[in-house]
């Protein structure tokens, strides 16, 4: 019998983390609570060279002021800090790279920074480890990149440590979770330290120090689209997709991004879609964030439940007041959590519908480019096929059956497939076309030494594109042949449409697989902002009965 | 093309150019002057590479309210943000001396002409002044714009309309100064160098453009209203506009002497004591002003709907 047992101690992570946080002792007073002028020398004393870092911040709320402290550290005592975090937006998070304090970075959304990001790869400042999806990542923080310590943020703490993350909760308990429960240490910045707290989201024995920070966590509005930017051409956008795409395949379970098509698709659903008669047909489950234009819809009683990623700004009474379709605490406020929210996306979503910057004569889509390391944040878990999934909808079932030759590819067995939208003007910002042969991030994977060119959704997962021209249906296209003469077909003017041959672009049309406006039966003249339920942020506050309280910023008033 | 009932009900701020000019009349009463079909786009954005509009940006024409002839200039702030070329200057000096022309006709002929019967001018602003590609143009339309409305007064009101988009700013926020009166709505925004300028001349710490609250209390026509900078608060719909011109359209010429902003002895006294107050008050925030003009609750005043502001608000006297 061969003797592998090993001769060790089973708790060398439980005693370094020991003795790091008697060195800090002198620092952490009742309630764990540690005076904002001590943070540097508090993580002088718990950090090493070489950790796993965390600072958590995705593209809402951040450690801001943790953030900063960690710049102020002594270099020659921590340096080579490997960060683990779902965003680089901070000046400060890539100040440490240039201050020499963290060397290399596994991460999912670069956002402002990104440019700096490319920059000090190829400057050897950083080196990169991989970028994720917040998913990819969150599941590594508990296989192979669990944080020593991790820098979390807060709205309050109560005097044992108790934190409340609540509307804005996001990140927290993933990171929190990983970290301390692998012996880890973890430090909270929050906005005020308070007697009692509206409800627990965080228990204070999972917590090593809190900081009250001489400032309120940085949060920015990132959802808010005003209403009064919307155009013609994202309307009739949206009337191609509500007609062409959410009625005929029922699409109940979605998510809606950032894009101004979304928000006219959002705006429209009491209005256009009344007219096509899709209301409790479509758009009855969402996972999205608190969008400010959902609020004509939900006010006009389409959408039964909404799970939220993270918060916004000026929408927490909002959100409070109805209960009934929001995911709300004991407390009446909004628990938004990332990871559960990422996870009915990947999972259990009908169809994700998004924007990009470019899309390949294949169908592959990108809004890397050739000099910005951004990543694509949680985009490409909603916008692939979960190949994981066994459950069935009506809209998941229809389009897995649309495949002409799928039994010469699948066999006899019945698939379904999530429908994934690429929304797009076939000419973006600056007039740049869209439609391009080869993707920017080749040339980005040249500047920045990475494996791959970052793609946000692969072409053969992209089943339907709509652009101005109208919707090419690339579910029904057997191969790949013809699913680029569809691409062609809806690229317009750009150096891709151009290379379209008219016959076949006809043929495609007679065969169901390009659908142009007039196709579909939408006369173009009627795609003009009457359409949509609010006209500007004025408008939202009065459909959501004055609960909604716009940022400053977006206000027209 | 949109019925004329139709665009009565619509919102002011959401309606282009043309609608606004169709709407602001009586139904099927307008003409249109060199209108798109008569294709005169500006000879300098085709050289540049860049695109034209055939009415180069700016609807002219008259109509009738009621009984007067009205003098419609209509810009469209989503071609180059509605700036003034060489064009679209021509077309709006012209309009102005087309309505003086025709005044000094009737009164000829008749010169008991009643006051209803004369002409007047709305000017519908939705520009950011100059147009950068054709500068020199544009300024000279600038001048000769402001030589015309020095010519109308007392003869021909000349009466500014603002609740687009854009605004009114740039070299045209002078000359909407230079008016007889000023009709705004609430999103209607009136200044010379606009947000964003401000912030990149003065940094970000004096003047955040990214921050519209603050941009619509300093700009915006509550502001104004106020400080009376303009005359008039509206109602954001084609028909609140055109019925605060129909009242216009039949006063006495010499009311609107009391309306202006420049232009004698008693206005410059006013524009001196507003300097002064300003000096003594050093005000952080427009709501400063307000609370001192005897709003009590100014920032509650700001958040109000229409009818609350204007039945509550009380206006700045110097």
């Amino acid at each position: 019998m061969l003797q592998t047992k090993v001769n060790r101690s089973w708790e060398n992570a439980k005693q370094d983390t020991a003795q790091r946080m008697e060195a800090a002792s002198r620092f952490i007073g009742n309630g764990k609570q540690v005076k904002h002028e001590d943070t540097v020398a508090l993580l002088e004393a718990v950090i090493r060279p070489y950790d796993i870092v965390n600072i958590e911040g995705n593209n809402q709320k951040q450690a801001d002021f943790l953030a900063e402290c960690l710049n102020k550290v002594d270099r020659g005592k921590i340096h080579d800090l490997h960060m683990v975090q779902s965003a680089v937006p901070l000046k400060a998070h890539l100040d440490l790279f240039e201050n020499g304090i963290a060397k290399k970075l596994d991460f999912a959304f670069g956002g402002p920074q990104a440019g700096r990001v490319a920059e000090f790869i190829r400057d050897g400042k950083l080196e990169l480890g991989a970028i994720h999806t917040y998913l990819e990542l969150f599941g590594r923080y508990f296989l192979d990149l669990t944080p020593k310590v991790s820098l979390i943020c807060a709205y309050k703490a109560d005097r044992k440590g108790n934190l409340y993350t609540g509307f804005n909760t996001e990140d927290t308990p993933t990171i929190v979770e990983a970290t301390k429960f692998r012996q880890g240490i973890v430090i909270a910045q929050v906005n005020e330290i308070v007697d009692e707290l509206p409800r627990v989201d965080i228990p204070a024995d999972w917590i090593d120090a809190v900081i009250e920070s001489p400032r309120p966590f940085f949060l920015e509005p990132l959802f808010t689209r005003d209403p009064a930017l919307v155009t013609d051409t994202q309307i009739l956008l949206g009337m191609m997709c509500l007609k062409g795409i959410y009625g005929p395949y029922g699409v109940k379970r979605l998510n809606h991004g950032i894009g101004f098509l979304s928000t006219a698709i959002e705006l429209m659903l009491p209005t256009y879609g009344e007219e096509l008669g899709l209301k409790g047909k479509i758009c009855t489950h969402m996972i999205l964030n608190p969008h400010p234009t959902m609020i004509p819809a939900i006010e006009s009683g389409w959408v039964e439940t909404i799970h939220c990623f993270g918060g916004e700004l000026g929408m927490d009474e909002y959100v409070a007041s109805r209960p009934d379709i929001f995911f709300t605490g004991p407390d009446g406020t909004l628990r938004s959590n990332r990871a559960f929210a990422q996870t009915a996306g990947h999972y259990a979503l009908d169809m994700f519908i998004g924007g990009t910057l470019q899309i390949d004569k294949y169908g592959n889509s990108s809004t890397a480019t050739a000099n910005r390391v951004a990543g694509f944040g949680g985009a490409p878990n909603m916008g692939c096929d979960a190949k994981g999934r066994r459950h069935v909808t009506e809209s998941w079932l229809k389009c897995g059956q649309e495949l002409p030759n799928r039994e010469a590819i699948q066999g006899d067995m019945p698939r379904g497939r999530r429908l994934v939208v690429q929304g797009v003007e076939t000419f973006g910002e600056g007039r740049a076309p869209v439609f391009v042969d080869k993707l920017d991030a080749w040339k980005l994977a040249e500047n920045a030494n990475l494996d791959l060119p970052p793609v946000m959704i692969y072409g053969d997962d992209l089943t339907h594109i709509v652009t101005e021209e109208g919707i090419a249906y690339l579910s029904r296209c057997p191969d790949l042949e013809s699913r680029m003469a569809a691409i062609r077909g809806v690229a317009g003017y750009t150096e891709i449409g151009l290379q379209a041959k008219p016959e076949e672009t006809k043929r495609l049309r007679e065969a169901g697989i390009i659908m142009t406006p007039e196709d579909l039966g939408i006369d173009r003249s009627r795609a003009n902002r009457s359409l949509l339920a609010a006209k500007n942020m004025q408008d939202l506050v009065t459909w959501s009965g004055g609960l909604y309280n716009p940022p400053a910023r977006f206000r027209n008033w | 093309m949109t019925k004329w009932t139709d665009l009565q009900s619509a919102s002011f701020l959401e309606s282009n150019a043309r609608d606004r000019a169709l709407g602001l009349v009586d139904e099927g009463s307008f003409t249109e002057f060199c209108g798109p079909m008569d294709r005169r786009p500006s000879p300098h954005l085709g050289v540049l590479g860049d695109a034209v509009e055939y009415d180069d940006g700016v609807v002219t024409g008259v109509g009738r309210i009621g009984e007067t002839p009205v003098f419609v200039i209509s810009q469209e702030g989503r071609f180059i943000g509605g700036a003034v070329g060489e064009v679209h200057g021509a077309k709006i000096v012209n309009t102005v001396r087309l309505a003086i022309e025709m005044l000094d006709a009737m009164v000829a002929k008749n010169p008991d002409t009643p006051e209803a019967h004369k002409p007047i001018v709305v000017f519908s602003f939705e520009t950011g002044g100059v147009r950068l590609h054709e500068a020199n143009a544009g300024l000279l339309a600038h001048a000769e714009f402001m030589d015309q409305v020095q010519k109308a007064r007392g003869k021909v009101p000349v009466i500014a309309v603002i609740g687009s988009k854009v605004g009114c700013f740039g070299g045209m926020g002078f000359v909407a100064a230079a008016m007889d009166a000023i009709v705004m709505s609430e999103f209607g925004r009136l200044g010379l160098t606009g947000p964003e300028v401000i912030e990149q001349e003065m940094g970000r710490e004096e003047f955040d453009s990214s921050d519209r609250g603050l941009v619509f209390r300093t700009t915006g026509a509550k502001h104004k209203y106020i400080m009376g900078d303009c005359n008039f608060l509206v109602k954001d719909s084609v028909a609140a506009f055109r019925a605060q011109i129909a009242d216009l359209a039949v006063l006495p010429i010499a009311d609107f002497e009391a309306m202006r902003r420049i232009g004698s002895e008693a206005a410059v006294d006013k524009q001196l004591a507003l300097v002064a107050l300003a000096v003594e008050l050093q005000p952080k925030d427009s709501l400063d002003v307000w609370a001192h003009a005897g709003n009590e609750a100014p920032a509650e005043l700001n958040d109000a709907p229409y009818e609350e502001f204007i039945a509550k608000a009380q206006r700045l006297a110097v």
